[in-house]
């Protein structure tokens, strides 16, 4: 969910360029260079991960998963998703510079949220961990095009149809990554609970 | 004579583990000594290493490294690149973008200067027979290729004893030869945990095993060959 | 996945990567923030001016070109029929507006102008060069450490996620639809994740054997090359010079 280059006004850019250098100094300065690996490789991780595409009827859509890393990581989520997205700039061509600011609040921001919406529920009992998963993946795609509607709205208001029509469009994606999001937690959870107490100090 | 690694008594057991993977373990490394390891899968061989170079901390017994008691982080921390531990999989320990980069870490978190650094890099490579290989990325070099250049990395700390974790594992036999007479020219101790009998046989002047959590030194344990029978025995053929 | 523009001999290829980096960053910003066509479109000339210094092929380009293409489609489908400025016509009860119009043009002519400059300028460049230039222009150690890194395991776990992709078709996965399916993928990425974290582990105990003393470090290499001053004076002074005529239209 990317907004490409020449898009957006300068102070929807400006914006985005400053708080996204906000957030990403809080996220790094709470990570030292022992945990740093950890969150680089998990960044790896979300960057090949998101790669995956699932099929919801005749088209195939990516997997966006920014609800896993947000759950796994807190805020250290932001610069690890910073840099996926500087990756896929230089290796795809999705998105550039200019917005790269604006794209990590989209992807970031609702990441870190529903960590502290929904983390405390992990790992409490099998529904709740699947819920809080579900919860999470919906959540994070639904903030996400909201942000993203936003920025395009403040950038000309004339923006507001298309951004409504995103929102609504995404509602298939919301809801499959709500339940891609829930077995993957439950998975961690039975298998590699330990993952989830690395990342982020809880 | 110091032994360069002096574990005694060691015992270890995962959390949430029924048996112990190291029980009342004893092991002395001397300098000069060249010793191989051969023991199955899941006996403990790699946790052994891990505990030499204090990456898990053994829940009794003593560790010293060159001669001075190691407990804790900050003891073993300056200590480790005297060891030079090879992992058992390369892509573990070449991080860095390229070749040249991931040699000279060592050297620069040892306090050589970038200029000393980058140099010893080169040397290095050289005397492995890979100087080309400077500005290769790593991650699109063979197998056997990342294991020269993660052995090229641990030589350039000049470490007093080299570890060696299967150093054999995934090589084709030319990259093995080559390994093998890189290891046997070289002017080092080692300890190799291997398989492959042929090739400890040749780069070892003793081999221990390892059973229910301890050494079996050479005195204690005997290797020897099989006669077996199978088809076409009587045409040329080669056994791996 | 690979970046096939890395390695060249073009002229940009021999400049100073740090040079290259200011030069992106202040003509991307510069074109996206140009008010009218003409400006866009002497952007869009500039980018097509240093993909030919690059030598970058049209070939090379297009999958890169492509998801913009369909991104800008889909622009041209909704811009102009959902804005509500400058009505010019109406089409089976929808709207068409100029205003919605003239947007897609600027949209189209700078994200093209950007894509073009930012493949010639940057994707010229092997990570390691980018992460020194990065370095050297005082970006925090710390952020070009995660970049690096990352970039460094990608391909490694990539190769992971298609073993286990080709073990799971193996066993008759076939992708469609429904909850077994998503299970399935769920199952994929989690497990990417699992190895991820347990890799991590392990690099981190290679770096603590190697004496890392959690600072970072590079291996200075400066390329010397007489034309990265002038290059540098030449954009600068392009850039600069649009501006100053998009400007000067915006205030007369």
């Amino acid at each position: 969910m990317h907004i490409s280059e020449g898009v957006l006004s300068a102070p929807v850019l400006v914006t985005g360029a400053a708080v996204t250098a906000g957030f990403t100094w809080l996220g790094l300065k709470r990570i030292d260079y022992d945990q740093m690996v950890h969150v680089a490789i998990l960044a790896s991780a979300f960057f090949v991960a998101s790669l995956i595409h699932v099929n919801i009827g005749p088209s195939s859509v990516h997997l966006i998963l920014n609800g896993v890393v947000g759950l796994l990581l807190g805020m250290a989520a932001f610069p690890a998703i910073l840099t996926a997205l500087v990756l896929q700039a230089l290796l795809f061509q999705y998105g550039g510079l200019t917005a790269l600011g604006v794209n990590a609040i989209i992807m970031a921001l609702p990441a870190v949220m529903v960590h502290y919406l929904f983390g405390a529920m992990v790992g409490k009992s099998a529904a709740m961990t699947f819920t809080a998963g579900f919860l999470s993946g919906l959540v994070s795609v639904l903030l996400s095009c909201i942000l993203l509607g936003a920025s395009l709205w403040a950038t000309d208001a004339q923006f507001l149809k298309t951004s409504l029509a995103i929102i609504t469009a995404h509602v298939p994606v919301m809801i499959v990554e709500g339940i891609v999001t829930g077995f993957c937690i439950s998975f961690l959870v039975r298998v590699y609970p330990e993952i989830l107490f690395k990342g982020n100090r809880r | 004579m110091t032994p360069i690694v002096e574990l005694k008594q060691i015992c270890f057991t995962y959390p949430g583990a029924e048996k112990p993977v190291l029980d009342h373990l004893d092991l002395t490394l001397n300098p000069g000594d060249r010793i191989g390891l051969m023991a199955p899968n899941g006996s403990g061989k790699t946790t052994l290493l891990h505990t030499i170079m204090g990456l898990c901390r053994p829940q009794s017994g003593s560790i010293r490294l060159f001669g001075a008691p190691m407990r804790e982080e900050k003891q073993f921390s300056p200590v480790r690149p005297r060891l030079g531990l090879l992992f058992q999989d390369s892509d573990d320990q070449l991080f860095c973008p390229t070749v040249l980069d991931d040699v000279a870490f060592g050297p620069l978190n040892l306090g050589a200067s970038r200029q000393g650094a980058r140099q010893t890099a080169r040397q290095v490579l050289e005397r492995l027979g890979i100087a080309g290989f400077e500005n290769r990325v790593t991650h699109r070099l063979s197998g056997g290729q990342k294991r020269l250049v993660a052995l090229a990395a641990v030589l350039a700390m000049s470490p007093e004893m080299l570890l060696l974790d299967e150093p054999t594992s995934g090589l084709d036999t030319q990259v093995k030869q080559t390994l093998s007479d890189i290891l046997t020219g070289l002017d080092i101790s080692y300890f190799i945990i291997s398989h492959e009998f042929d090739f400890i046989d040749t780069v070892t002047d003793r081999i221990f095993s390892m059973e229910k959590g301890r050494i079996l030194s050479d005195e204690q344990i005997h290797v020897h060959a099989h006669e077996h029978v199978h088809k076409h025995g009587q045409h040329p053929h080669h056994h791996k | 996945m690979d970046n096939p523009f890395e390695s060249g001999t073009s002229f940009l290829h021999g400049l100073d990567p740090r040079i290259r980096i200011m030069c992106a960053v202040f003509l991307s910003f510069a074109a996206a923030l140009s008010h009218y066509p003409q400006v866009a479109g002497a952007y869009l000339i500039l980018g097509m001016g240093l993909v030919r210094l690059g030598r970058i092929s049209w070939q090379n380009l297009k999958p890169r070109v492509k998801p913009l293409l369909w991104f800008l489609v889909m622009i041209w489908i909704f811009l102009p029929l959902t804005f509500s400025q400058e009505i010019i016509a109406n089409i089976g009860g929808l709207n068409l507006s100029m205003a919605g119009i003239r947007l897609s043009i600027m949209i189209t002519l700078k994200s093209l102008a950007i894509v073009l400059m930012f493949t010639a300028l940057i994707a010229t460049m092997p990570m390691a060069s980018l992460g020194k230039a990065m370095h050297q222009l005082h970006v925090p150690d710390k952020l070009v450490f995660l970049l690096l890194m990352t970039y460094r395991y990608v391909f490694v776990i990539q190769e992971e996620y298609l073993r286990l992709l080709r073990a799971a078709r193996f066993r008759g996965f076939s992708p469609g639809t429904n909850l077994h399916s998503y299970r399935t993928y769920a199952y994929l990425a989690g497990m990417l994740f699992v190895r991820a974290s347990m890799r991590a582990r392990r690099v981190h105990q290679a770096m603590l054997c190697r004496g890392f003393d959690r600072r970072f470090y590079t291996l200075d290499v400066y390329s010397p090359n007489r034309w990265n001053l002038l290059f540098f004076i030449a954009m600068l002074g392009a850039g600069f010079g649009i501006t100053l005529i998009d400007m000067l239209w915006m205030y007369s």
